[in-house]
């Protein structure tokens, strides 16, 4: 194998360490209850009288294909959102931007084309975002998902490690095997988080729920997915999951293999499994990322460490599939009232990890600053973490 | 470990194993003919897209199998004109022609991404319906996965025991002495490259039509080379090609089954584990494979005209 995926692990492994080293620090003020609907609206009607000039110009940029039917797809729905919301703003996107040197090149250009607001959503584009933020102080930065702060520089992202947890229960209610599989790209810590919140989750219903980890190395490759995939079903897993860019092949893959599958990133994953999905979640930040847009337009812009959750619309659920019986459903509804009403949170301690180690303490939490920097798997989960 | 576990990795081995083999097979025919191909990781990705185009658009997967077919000829057919009639070096020519896929195949398929297709039909393994279903379940294969190994003994037949073959590797060894003995090599070798362009082709469309569904740039990951590298490893022999792909895809499996096993060693680690294995294979066998090879592989062919 080639230089390629040797240059993407060595790059992942260095963030990750990044990740790990800078998971404590940073005033990470954690908001709930973003999207100020009369405060989108007042701005849609003040801007749609100057119709001609964009009052303001927004650079998108995705990690791959817009139409990956997985994240970039969601994350492009999102941004188009903005523009729908608000006409007067004009959008210009950059898909397949994966690599650093790449997103640096193609932010300057869309600044040159007068863009007044990057959005940037790809891992890989955080460090190039932050040191152009550095450059252009009039430009705003929103990064998707990343950890550091600036003056002009801030990121936003949906909060799964809840709506995994509500998965993991409908997963540890379908499996017969009691085996279920996960597919990721990466062993970072938010991946290992989803996995822990979705076992926690199939542990909460079916005591016995194991989830067995194939790593592929790669946030969009195929045929390593494939690969995984069938591994997984060949060792019994009977529900697949997983948290790479696009969801086509693995779910294709299970559907074809006639196994259950749960979809994420994009709420149209539904499509490849007619037969087998139980359901899935999807990022739909388009209200938030309006509602940033907005504060960029009129002023009141400030950096904010931004999280939402399926609470806050900023995750949806997807429809049920046909085999997805009734008490699963209730099971899932149950667990989201019990989140949402705070009686149940997902990484209340104690919380022991593979090796039997206490990771959370009892009457202690898992807190949402240190999940980017988590380094093991709960007890029941099959696999490596590091 | 149990039986299910190693027979599960049989099947995944036989699943991933399959493009490689129809990759190695027409890299094998080029070869024996002289020629070294070294843009058939290009070729394997155009054929791949469009197969997965034409499967869209047609929902129709044998068409699209055969679109790729064509898909790959033709790409082969750029490398023939490029140092055949242009006598360019074959090693410059193929790097060319692997970039030139890259871009072109992602040109084709940039329309198609997250399409959803319908892949190739699997059926179940003839006797394997008495079995357990945890069983039955890994014996489903589809048409290119149960042809591949006929495919192979195929193009055995066809280059040791048929005239046409006699004059490829003939060609192959010596195109003075082929021309001589009234074989045009030129010919010879367009149609070595074109039989070995339609069986990447094959191979490239069960990637992306069977077994991944779906259509991602540079999905190959550095399938072209490592078939490249199977060929030393096959010394230039169709049978053997099949066990060198069963050996790397199981490799691929087996790593796979080690990472969900449990066994506390780094996933990074466990994934290196069949390119490691093809190092080593490459290594212990090196020098004596010289001796196979084709005589004329690489060099060109100036012509009597």
């Amino acid at each position: 194998m080639n230089t390629r995926n040797l240059r993407t692990v060595g790059l992942a492994l260095a963030l990750a360490l990044l990740l790990a080293a800078c998971g404590g620090d940073g005033a990470a003020t954690t908001t709930t209850g973003t999207a100020d609907a009369s405060t989108v609206t007042t701005t849609t009607a003040a801007t749609a009288t100057t119709a001609a000039d964009p009052c303001l110009i927004v650079g998108a940029l995705y990690g791959g294909p817009v139409t990956d039917a997985g994240y970039n797809q969601a994350m492009h729905d999102s941004v188009m959102a903005i523009s729908e919301n608000i006409s007067c703003v004009e959008i210009i996107e950059a898909e397949n931007v994966p690599e650093e040197a790449g997103a640096t090149s193609t932010m300057e250009n869309m600044i040159q084309q007068g863009a007044g607001m990057i959005i940037a959503t790809a891992f890989n584009h955080q460090y190039p975002a932050l040191e152009l933020s550095n450059k252009y102080p009039d430009v705003i930065f929103e990064h998707a998902g990343g950890w550091e702060m600036g003056a002009n520089f801030a990121n936003f992202f949906g909060e799964p490690p809840d709506t995994w947890y509500m998965m993991g229960v409908a997963a540890g209610l379908m499996t017969e095997s009691d085996k279920l599989g996960f597919v990721a790209a990466f062993p970072l810590g938010w991946t290992l988080t989803f996995i822990n919140a979705y076992e926690l989750g199939a542990q909460s219903v079916n005591p016995d729920a194991q989830t067995v980890v194939a790593y592929t190395f790669g946030w969009g490759d195929a045929t390593k997915e494939a690969e995984a995939t069938n591994s997984l079903i060949n060792q019994g897993a009977d529900v697949i999951t997983m948290h790479v860019d696009g969801p086509a092949t693995v779910i294709s893959t299970a559907e074809s293999r006639g196994v259950y599958s749960i979809g994420f990133q994009s709420l149209a994953a539904q499509q490849f499994a007619p037969e087998g999905w139980i359901t899935g979640i999807g990022y739909t930040l388009g209200d938030t990322l309006t509602w940033l847009t907005s504060t960029v337009i009129d002023g009141t812009w400030e950096p904010i460490f931004l999280r939402c959750g399926i609470a806050d619309d900023c995750m949806a659920m997807a429809p049920y599939g046909p085999n997805v019986p009734q008490e699963v459903k209730d099971a899932v509804d149950q667990a989201r009232a019990d989140i949402e009403a705070g009686t149940k949170v997902v990484f209340a301690g104690p919380i022991v990890d593979q090796d039997g180690a206490v990771r959370v303490a009892e009457g202690e939490e898992l807190t949402a600053d240190l999940m980017g920097s988590v380094d093991w798997f709960v007890e029941g989960v099959v696999g490596s973490p590091r | 470990m149990s039986e299910l576990a190693l027979l599960g990795v049989l099947s995944s081995a036989v699943f991933a194993g399959t493009a490689l083999l129809y990759a190695t097979l027409g890299e094998i025919v080029g070869e024996r003919a002289g020629i070294i191909n070294l843009g058939l990781e290009g070729v394997l990705l155009v054929s791949a897209s469009t197969g997965f185009a034409v499967t869209s658009l047609t929902g129709n997967p044998y068409l699209g199998v055969l679109a790729a077919v064509f898909a790959g000829g033709l790409m082969n057919m750029i490398l023939g004109y490029m140092v055949l009639n242009r006598k360019a070096n074959q090693l410059a020519s193929g790097l060319a022609l692997m970039f030139f896929g890259f871009g072109l195949s992602a040109l084709i398929g940039k329309e198609f991404v997250g399409a959803k297709i319908v892949g190739l039909p699997r059926l179940a393994l003839p006797g394997s319906s008495g079995l357990p279903k945890l069983y039955a379940s890994l014996l489903h294969f589809d048409l290119l996965i149960y042809l591949a190994v006929p495919v192979a003994v195929a193009i055995w037949w066809l280059l040791f025991r048929t005239r046409w073959g006699l004059g490829v590797r003939a060609v192959g060894e010596s195109p003075e002495t082929a021309y001589a003995s009234g074989r045009n090599p030129r010919l010879v070798r367009y149609q070595a490259l074109w039989l070995g362009g339609a069986l990447a082709g094959v191979g490239g469309s069960h990637l992306s039509i069977a077994y991944a569904m779906n259509w991602t740039e540079y999905m190959t990951a550095g399938l072209g080379f490592i078939a490249i590298a199977l060929v030393i490893f096959a010394k230039w022999h169709p049978l053997y090609a099949v066990a060198g792909a069963l050996l790397f895809s199981g490799a691929v499996a087996f790593q796979l089954l080690l990472q969900s096993s449990g066994i506390q060693v780094s996933p990074f680690l466990l994934s290196t584990i069949p390119y490691v294995l093809t190092l080593v294979v490459l290594m212990a066998w090196g020098g004596r494979r010289k001796a196979a090879a084709p005589a004329s592989l690489g060099q060109i062919y100036e012509g009597t005209e």
